[in-house]
């Protein structure tokens, strides 16, 4: 049921084949946000004084529910799409789409038509005109809202009838935070700009690379570039105006090795638009490592189970603190009795070591030189964003909020997210984790050496890359919070050079893992990409120094059993045949 | 949200023949090397012969047949709701199907479910990439079919009763190359003629007066062009295009008592021009609107009926399709059977399924009908044979099944109706059924007929259904008095209205037949006469009624 991970693109290999990629309506377009907004806020109060009030749809007056909250938000947003394969270019498209979100609340604050399970159901979904049509607008934004208040009174009888037959709950926080209304009328994005035929061939070009690794049995280069426009409003008197530009391109190559197991890497470049993307000659370099480390890993030896000292990259240690940590720091993990509630119960006490503070902050657009993908100024609920301080030298100290309210906090912070048609939940943004022990990188590695010593290892391991149980796990279903190594080598305490092993996994959960830090490198690195879970697909980043932990436990992944291809991948070079 | 589904042409005579009977010109028998010269072709042919020749597993079978079928499907969906634009979908992408069998014809490996496999292939010429998207697909074809082979060859030991056809028919390899068409469209006016047509129900002056009932008002513009190609190791190389647009308007209203009121007008051609013009299809239009508000306020239908009713021609169309189309064709029946073929007409070979005096032809080589283009004709169908006009009903007794590459008892041979959706396996479909009366009667014979009927059986009423929406649902169905005097009435549901009653309950039919042509993947044509049909019930559908909208719409 419940998903995570943080994946560097979104998997949409055979929903292509749903034929339901777009093309642009021209230019025309995102200027066009008064009208928009006008008919928005005109519609909202219009629909939020006349639903469940007398005169309306002349109901039984004591069947009246006025909704005490209602919000439009409307994603209009212009995309570019370009997908090459094994040096060839599969699909180049480009759509602008209008979407609504209504979102209907009856009842009260303290209990109304979202509790519990039922939290999905507010948010009614419709696309809209493109244009500046203002009639066609509202009748649009009526159409949706009349479905949604349908929906919201269903749920919200279905709500109270179970209010009245459940045991008290463990957590009786209300439905909805208090929040004041927020008004910032940003500047809508333009259209996306992106030279097609110019990027094609880029794209086409640096999937080509990957002739010059015939092993690497798979390959996708994909650049997407979106400018999105988020309008906002509701009852309350909100009226937020953000745009948010995307620009990325993700790398995504696989190869099996003789014994079935298969290996995958990934790759991805952000920036706010593709002119800020690394220049061609960047990525084609990376490509080639990316290539030059499958065929190596094919190769590499299968590692034996190990339990000994490690280090984590900046890269490792970024998706390791998003997917272990981050995800069980969402408000609404604390409440609900099918979650897990890791850390509830543990506000203000130590949950890190001291010399680490973990914050999330939407507000920073960038890393150094690098541009942060899970940036925004406010959140999908139309809330400002603000940098929350979730741990504090190893002590928990907040969590993810919503305006979904939990025991130990009764207000949103701005981190209520969500894709376009979902409900939002308390999210990560740009999750920064920072040392105040720290050493620089070749110092770490010889701390690694001298622990392995210490337990009397012949090695302690060096995770280079990590990723998302979610995002490799194609074959079985998602592992929620897990991370799954894809790049681990052994450091030996005896001066051998390094050794590169596949098939790592890591034993348990990996939230112990946490505890066991004992230093940190100097260098933080970011990780840009795409987070899924119940909200829906957000772009995040995180950003974490390498780390050595004392102690992780390892074990031989489960692997599958089919074979390489029998033929060569055409075009490669013949000695493969003459083996 | 908007039910809108594919429906009838309007019948517009005379309009633009010159454009369609151009028979398509055909070079002399082409060769293998004429196919080379396509760049596509010539990939797929060198992929192709490498596996044949090379591909296999130590200690397995090699593959006795292999197929690649590609498809390269430009599709255009334009939108627009309550009068303004929700903007374009345009796709361009190749897909590629791989069929690998092993064993041999009698008994191979197909019929699993992991049958073949897909894979995006390139949009461009480029051969190594196009080569690489087949090789990955199909070495991923073979070791699934394989295991497949496996399993069903222990499946075979299980049952006493042996399999009743070969796995895979013998057909003689064809070479057939037509010329690929463009897609040429002018999206901007295409844009606006969508927006504007949806926009009718507040514009239209003869309708507007009722627009705050509307609840909602859509118009879709699909067009379509495909290019498949075709190889296999038999030697068969087909390149072939075809093209399909359609233009839908919906529009939905509920009556006064909650009731759910839904009507749609689809135009569906091979060309452009075959599609209405602006002013026809805006008519259509208002007229669908119109009879929104006739549909509010007509009263429901009477809980319970039995007896004569009379099907328009548009009517038959869809029932026939619904009926007769998918229970015709022959698909391999289960293991262990001595079933011939699966469906309502299962065992229905040489037995009368119609009545004697009508006939039902499959007939894909039929282009045009009464000067429009048929979208389900085809020259060769997606397993590479030419497509044959097969008799399947003569004289209401089913004489044939339509069937492709898989043969079932007494049907040894494809007759051209293997027909795949995008990516999907072939499977034996209709491709232009007619549908015909001996001793057809007028429209006007038939109205004549249905008020004897009445008043021969001292009814009070019979009924009339003039269009049908969804799962055989009468959409315009009105009661009609002994003296022909017609009411529309809502809320209505079709019961025994099956294949026995296609067999048993046919009084008399039309002799003008109504072409429905059927968007789709797999595009199809019915040509139907109008149905009297003795004994139907019809009875009030007693479905779930909404609340009205709890506010009004915008003014």
């Amino acid at each position: 049921m419940r998903r995570s991970c943080l994946k560097p693109y979104k998997r949409a290999a055979l929903a292509v084949l749903a034929l339901a990629i777009a093309f642009p309506a021209a230019a025309e377009a995102q200027q066009s946000s008064s009208v928009l907004m006008d008919a928005m806020t005109t519609e909202l109060q219009r629909a939020f004084t006349s639903l469940g009030r007398q005169g309306a749809g002349k109901q039984e007056p004591d069947k009246l529910l006025p909704p005490y909250f209602l919000s439009y938000s409307v994603s209009d947003a212009s995309m570019v799409a370009i997908r090459a394969q094994f040096g060839a270019v599969v699909d180049s498209s480009a759509n602008h789409v209008r979407v609504v979100d209504v979102q209907v609340r009856l009842g009260n604050a303290t209990l109304d038509n979202t509790h519990g399970k039922h939290r999905s159901s507010a948010v009614n979904s419709l696309q809209l005109p493109l244009g500046d049509d203002r009639e066609a607008l509202a009748r649009s934004l009526w159409l949706a809202t009349n479905t949604g208040y349908g929906n919201a009174l269903d749920n919200y009888l279905r709500v109270k009838t179970e209010a009245e037959v459940r045991a008290k709950e463990e957590d009786t926080s209300p439905d909805f935070s208090h929040e004041a209304p927020q008004v910032y009328l940003g500047k809508p994005a333009p259209p996306v700009v992106v030279n097609r035929a110019a990027w094609e061939e880029r794209v086409r070009a640096l999937s080509r690379i990957f002739r010059e690794f015939p092993d690497v049995y798979q390959n996708a280069v994909m650049l997407t570039a979106q400018n999105e426009t988020d309008y906002y409003a509701s009852s309350e008197g909100s009226r937020v105006v953000t745009p948010h530009l995307q620009a990325r391109l993700v790398v995504m190559a696989a190869t099996r090795a003789d014994d079935g197991m298969d290996l995958f890497r990934d790759q991805t470049f952000e920036a706010e638009t593709v002119d800020g993307l690394p220049t061609q000659e960047q990525m084609a370099s990376a490509i080639r490592a990316l290539g030059k480390s499958l065929e190596a890993l094919r190769k590499a030896p299968v590692t034996e189970p190990f339990d000994g000292p490690a280090i984590l990259s900046g890269r490792a240690a970024a998706v390791f603190f998003h997917e272990v940590l981050g995800h069980r720091l969402e408000g609404q993990r604390q409440r609900g009795d099918e979650e897990g509630q890791t850390f509830t119960k543990d506000l203000g006490k130590d949950v890190l070591p001291t010399f680490l503070s973990v914050a999330d902050d939407p507000t920073q657009t960038t890393f150094g030189k690098t541009w942060l993908s899970g940036s925004y100024a406010y959140d999908d609920e139309g809330e400002k964003a603000q940098r929350v301080e979730l741990i504090r030298d190893g002590v928990l100290k907040a969590f993810l909020m919503s305006r979904l309210p939990i025991a130990s906090f009764a207000a949103s912070n701005g981190h209520g997210r969500a894709e376009t048609g979902r409900m939002p939940n308390g999210r990560q943004g740009n999750l920064i984790v920072t040392s105040t022990k720290s050493v620089p990188e070749t110092e770490l590695r010889q701390q690694l050496i001298e622990e392995a010593k210490k337990q009397g290892k012949a090695y302690g391991l060096y995770f280079e890359d990590i990723s998302s149980g979610f995002a490799v796990t194609t074959r079985s279903s998602p592992q929620a919070f897990q991370v799954i190594p894809l790049v681990v080598w052994r450091v030996y305490v005896d001066g051998r050079p390094d050794e590169l092993v596949r098939g790592v996994s890591i034993v348990g959960t990996p939230l112990a893992a946490l505890k066991r830090i004992v230093v940190t490198g100097d260098q933080s690195e970011v990780f840009n990409g795409e987070c899924g879970a119940e909200s829906g697909t957000v772009p995040v980043s995180a950003v974490a120094p390498a780390m050595l932990v004392s102690e992780i436990e390892t074990q031989r992944q489960p692997q599958g059993t089919a074979r390489p291809p029998i033929l060569p991948i055409p075009g490669a070079p013949t000695q493969k045949e003459a083996q | 949200m908007n039910p809108i589904r594919p429906v009838a042409l309007l019948a517009a005579a005379g309009f633009l023949l010159a454009s369609l009977s151009t028979p398509l010109l055909k070079a002399a028998q082409p060769t293998r090397a004429d196919a080379e010269k396509d760049p596509v072709l010539k990939a797929m042919l060198e992929e192709l012969d490498r596996n044949m020749s090379q591909l296999q597993l130590k200690g397995f079978e090699k593959p006795f047949f292999i197929q690649y079928r590609i498809e390269d499907v430009d599709n255009y969906e334009i939108k627009a709701a309550f009068g303004a634009s929700e903007g374009v979908q345009h796709a361009h992408m190749r897909l590629a199907r791989i069929t690998v069998r092993v064993g041999d014809y009698t008994a191979d490996s197909s019929g699993g479910r992991s049958d073949g496999a897909i894979e995006l292939a390139p949009l461009g010429d480029d051969p190594i990439s196009l080569r690489s998207a087949l090789w990955q697909a199909t070495d991923r074809a073979y070791k699934s079919a394989l295991a497949t082979y496996a399993q069903k060859q222990a499946a075979l030991k299980e049952v006493q009763t042996p399999p009743q056809a070969d796995d895979f028919s013998h057909e003689k390899p064809v070479i057939a190359l037509e010329e690929p068409l463009r897609l040429k469209l002018d999206e901007a006016t295409w844009v606006e003629r969508v927006a504007k047509a949806s926009g009718i129900y507040r514009t239209d002056a003869t309708v507007k007066a009722t627009q705050s009932d509307v609840q909602y008002c859509s118009a879709e513009f699909h067009a379509r062009m495909t290019t498949t190609w075709l190889v296999n190791s038999e030697g068969t190389i087909v390149r072939k295009p075809a093209t399909e647009y359609e233009e839908v308007f919906g529009a939905g209203t509920q009556a006064a008592d909650g009731m759910k009121i839904d009507r749609s007008y689809a135009t569906v051609g091979v060309t452009l021009k075959d599609l209405d013009s602006p002013e026809i299809f805006e008519k259509q239009a208002a007229t669908v609107i119109a009879s929104l508000a006739d549909l509010r306020t007509a009263p429901l239908v009477e809980e319970e009926y039995h007896g004569p009713v009379l099907f328009s021609s548009d009517a038959s169309a869809d029932t026939l399709r619904s009926l007769v189309a998918a229970g015709v064709t022959a698909t391999r029946p289960k293991l262990g059977t001595e079933a011939r073929t699966n469906g309502p007409f299962a065992s229905s070979y040489h037995a009368r399924v119609l009545p004697e005096f009508m006939d039902v032809v499959d007939d894909p080589g039929l282009k045009n009908y009464d000067g429009e283009g048929l979208v389900g004709a085809y020259d060769v169908d997606d397993e590479g044979v030419p497509a044959q006009a097969v008799k399947v009903i003569t004289s209401g007794k089913l004489e044939n099944y339509l069937i492709g590459r898989e043969p079932v008892r007494d049907f040894p041979q494809s007759n051209g109706h293997g027909r795949a959706g995008f990516t999907g396996p072939p499977r034996p479909a209709i491709g232009v059924m007619k549908v015909t009366a001996q001793n057809g009667l007028s429209d006007d014979e038939l109205n004549r007929k249905l008020e004897d009927m009445a008043k021969d059986r001292g009814l009070k009423s019979v009924y009339y259904v003039a269009t049908m929406g969804p799962d055989l649902t009468p959409r315009l169905l009105y009661r009609v008095s002994p003296d022909g005097k017609r009411e529309l009435v809502r809320g209505a549901d079709l019961d025994d209205l099956d294949q026995r009653a296609l067999r048993s309950s046919v009084e008399a039919a039309g002799k003008d037949l109504w072409v429905a042509n059927y968007f789709g993947e797999v595009p199809q044509t019915v040509l139907a006469p109008a149905l009297l049909l003795d004994d139907i019930t019809i009875r009030r559908a007693n479905e779930k009624n909404n609340k009205l909208p709890f506010y009004p719409p915008p003014e």
